[in-house]
């Protein structure tokens, strides 16, 4: 997707590039990475030969001589020089370096201590922190950093600016940049999540014919869960917030655009540690990593999960220094709080929970990890550690962390919603506040999570109040979305159609949630497959539908052009029912008592039709991802061109250019009123000079 | 057309300070979630501590970081005058001040009876006061950095934001270093 995103402008410089430079033809350029594959895969079983392995290792090989491969042909096609020129390549072969040089060093030192040389955990965890560390030196985003430190003369601008695809492959400060960057790597990865799922799947329609052995379908489903809250939903809404919260609030960047660089280039190997989790064995502990499983497990697929959690929870925590302050110091004159787009609460309320709770999942995780290296016992009771002390923590992060992963998809619903139904939002001050409430009353709730789990009987009954309140603000949220289509005159398109499914899949999550959070009904119905249903509820209500939403809707400001509405009814049609049959059946199997995270059922339990309704229902998902794709493509090469304002929205983003210039605003605009406040005579949300935001309306 | 992106230091001040005040309270966090597992550990276990780390050598190394305060504060003083001599000087005495907390620190560990993997006391005493001497280190590199750009006149007494906020890690730093002298040596 990668390359899908910004691939007219490749195909044309490649085209330029082969006039310029003579390169190869296309056939030529297969052949080339078809023997690059080749020797890729030969080099690996030679190597694996010499390790004293068997020669064959399916995973491995492939995986080698596929990517080998397609470094072949991408240098074979674009020129080996012009490729090397790109900061990410560079950054990744010296990753891979660094990483092998620092496994070396480690086992060297082992032997040289009396230690056999070859322990899988230490070995690989240093060689992970090496690889990463040697990877940003030579990105380049610490650069300026050493300039500052030692005094030196600031970096003057390049001569030439970067242009084109170029620009997303080499480290750059715009934000625009930055928040497609991360985009485009969220939805890499979101397919690769499905697909993992999707094997999970087909072989619990079946579990007789034993597609996957256990402890495989326990490695994907975890892989699926940490692959997409961590590297498919954080980057994706990061993306998101890093390209409109300086256009909505009349900004020209962030406030750290150095630091905004350096935080997104946390994400890629963060996500390709979590994948590289699955060559390295997998980890069957689920998504939730609990000691002493996780301490203890033999595969060092723990250690990547822990180490590329780290990653992308670093990343986050800078993204909310970056975004909090930019929305505290940066808003466009008269935008003051209440004038600010819902989006823009939902970012800070966000941004605030990932700036306090990661630490906790941070220390938790390193704690976890140095159990696995050193043999430490914070959690080991045979040491005096506690094990319910990890949940504690783990859930003090990752319940907020649920709201970190809805909030913006709630901001998103709560602004496009009144677009399309030319109608002011309605209760706006209530759904504004309902944002930091729902942070703050979600910061209580955590050991919700731990009702079964021996936690200290006393607190379950605080614990279950608080979390009945956090509906509250929530269903605050329901109301005023139900109040503002009330009488509207709606128009029927796409992100539309996108954001009536998502409020209608979130109550469905937000209800069936309600049940879980009460103790008696939780004892029975914990960690069963009710609770999967519910969060996948959750997920694609407040995370995939509002962000496919977003896309339908910000697809024409980013790329100038609009996405073809046919396919994208089809898409909301599919995913709609895909959807629901994937969700619905889920919470029947929970009620008749099928456990999550196991990969077997007996079949007198009738459980196989709904086991298979849930399949195809992922199956319907996917295909909508991959009309998805094909429609970003078609469009991105010959979509309509769209306009400045195509769906007479008032926020600010639709007053400038599609896409908009480098530097946003040529002025900065003067904000006035309340943004959507659509068929409401004389109210103008901002004003550049003469133009309005109500420009290009038809009311 | 060419657009004039230019803003006011003084704009560009005020960020920097709200920045480096999240930062702070996303790192107050981290240190939260430790002090939550020493004192989760030491309600649930009977007999804590387990070891009785002696108090001397970390109640002399609470005066040497508090003096790193107080060169701190000396700094952000003497840079709105104007006088470069004293403010590097006061710089350096900083992260000197910070490099001896760490060399006792060092010599401390090396004596204690017990080791991270000896039992969940030592892994909690180590990684608390371990974070608190990485947040140190941090401060000595910083302190050293700002040495470097005042040397180098890059650091006026117009420009003297990445002092204050230097001055004010340096403080968060030190009033950590009383919550964990306090948790981990004086409450027995």
């Amino acid at each position: 997707m990668k390359t899908v995103a910004d691939s007219p402008r490749a195909n044309r410089e490649t085209s330029e590039g082969s006039a310029e430079e003579g390169n190869l033809s296309r056939k030529l350029s297969i052949l080339i990475a078809v023997c690059g594959g080749i020797a890729g895969g030969g080099i690996t079983m030679l190597i694996r030969l010499g390790l004293g392995l068997h020669f064959w290792g399916t995973g491995p090989v492939l995986v080698v001589a596929v990517l080998t491969g397609f470094f072949a042909y991408l240098s074979a096609s674009l020129g080996l020089r012009v490729l090397l020129s790109l900061d990410s390549v560079r950054g990744m072969l010296t990753g891979l370096g660094g990483a092998a040089a620092g496994m070396c060093a480690t086992s060297l030192l082992r032997r040289a201590s009396g230690l056999p040389a070859w322990d899988a955990d230490p070995v690989l965890t240093i060689g992970m922190l090496t690889g990463v560390a040697c990877y940003l030196v030579s990105l380049g985003v610490l650069n300026d950093w050493w300039r500052w430190a030692t005094g030196a003369p600031a970096r003057e601008e390049r001569r030439r600016p970067i242009r084109g695809w170029r620009r997303y492959f080499n480290v750059d400060t715009s934000h625009k940049v930055i928040g497609i960057q991360y985009f485009v790597t969220g939805l890499c990865f979101l397919p690769f999540g499905v697909l993992l799922q999707l094997i999970g799947r087909t072989h619990m329609i079946d579990p007789h014919l034993g597609i996957l052995p256990s402890a495989a379908y326990e490695s994907i489903i975890s892989d699926h869960g940490i692959l997409m809250m961590f590297v498919v939903v954080l980057p994706v809404f990061s993306g998101l917030m890093n390209y409109f919260v300086p256009l909505l609030i009349g900004a020209r960047d962030v406030a750290f655009p150095r630091l905004n660089a350096f935080s997104f280039w946390l994400t890629p190997p963060a996500g390709l540690l979590v994948v590289l989790s699955l060559m390295a064995g997998g980890f069957d502990t689920g998504w939730t990593a609990y000691p002493p499983l996780s301490a203890s497990f033999e595969n060092p697929g723990m250690d990547f999960i822990l180490v590329g959690v780290y990653l992308a929870g670093g990343s986050s925590i800078l993204t909310a220094i970056n975004i909090l302050t930019t929305v505290f110091k940066m808003r466009a004159p008269g935008m003051s709080f209440f004038r600010m787009p819902v989006f823009i609460w939902s970012s800070i309320a966000t941004v605030g929970l990932s700036l306090v709770f990661t630490p906790f999942i941070a220390m938790a995780f390193l704690m976890v990890l140095s159990e696995r290296l050193l043999g430490m016992g914070f959690f080991n009771p045979s040491m005096g550690g506690q094990v319910l002390l990890y949940q504690f923590l783990f859930w003090f992060y990752s319940h907020p962390a649920v709201y970190i992963f809805v909030l913006i998809g709630l901001g998103l619903i709560s602004d496009i919603l009144p677009v399309f139904s030319r109608k002011p939002l309605f209760g706006y001050k209530g759904v504004a506040i309902a944002n930091p409430a729902i942070a703050i009353g979600g910061t209580v709730v955590f050991a919700h999570h731990m009702f079964a789990a021996g936690m200290p009987a006393w607190l379950r009954v605080p614990f279950m109040v608080t979390t009945l309140l956090v509906a509250v603000p929530t269903g605050v949220k329901v109301f005023a979305w139900t109040a503002t289509t009330w009488m509207a005159k709606m128009r029927l398109q796409t992100p539309l159609l996108f954001v009536f499914s998502a409020v209608i899949l979130f109550l469905v999550g937000g209800l069936t949630g309600v049940p879980l959070g009460i103790v008696p009904i939780d004892l029975y119905l914990h960690d069963t497959y009710w609770v999967v249903g519910h969060f996948h509820a959750m997920f694609f209500g407040g995370f995939l539908m509002t962000v496919i939403a977003a896309i339908y809707y910000w697809f024409p400001k980013v790329s100038g052009r609009m996405l073809s509405e046919r396919i994208g009814k089809w898409q909301w049609l599919l995913m709609t029912v895909g959807m629901f049959l994937l969700v619905v059946p889920m919470l029947g199997l929970g009620l008749e008592g099928m456990r999550r995270r196991i990969n077997d059922y007996e079949f007198a339990m009738h459980f196989q039709a709904l086991h298979a309704a849930t399949a195809v229902g992922g199956l319907m998902v996917f295909a909508g991802l991959v009309l998805l794709g094909r429609n970003i493509v078609m469009s991105l090469k010959r979509g309509p061109v769209a306009g400045d304002n195509p769906w007479g929205a008032r926020t600010l983003e639709w007053m400038v250019s599609s896409p908009p210039p480098e530097h946003n605003f040529d002025e900065i605009p003067e904000v006035l009123d309340r943004p959507h406040m659509h068929g409401v005579a004389g109210s103008v949300h901002a004003r550049v000079g003469s133009k309005q935001a109500s420009q290009g309306e038809q009311e | 057309m060419a657009v004039s992106v230019h803003e006011s230091a003084g704009a560009r001040a005020s960020r920097l300070r709200t920045g480096v005040a999240l930062f702070l309270v996303s790192e107050a966090c981290l240190f939260g979630s430790l002090f939550w597992t020493y004192y989760y550990l030491r309600g649930l276990t009977p007999g804590w501590p387990a070891h009785f780390p002696s108090a001397t050598l970390p109640a002399f190394n609470t005066l040497v970081l508090l003096a790193g305060s107080g060169t701190a504060w000396v700094a952000a003083r003497t840079v709105r005058r104007g006088s470069r001599t004293r403010l590097s000087a006061a710089l350096l005495a900083t992260a000197i001040l910070g490099a001896a907390f760490l060399a006792v620190t060092f010599w401390e560990w090396g004596h204690e009876v017990f080791r991270p993997w000896t039992d969940a006391y030592g892994s909690v005493f180590f990684t608390l006061t371990g974070f608190h001497a990485l947040h140190v280190f941090g401060g000595v590199v910083l302190m050293l950095a700002l040495y470097a750009r005042t040397v180098r006149h890059k650091i006026s007494s117009r420009n003297h934001t990445t002092i204050d906020v230097g001055s004010l890690y340096w403080h968060f730093v030190d009033l950590i270093w009383i919550l964990v002298f306090t948790t981990v040596f004086l409450i027995r």
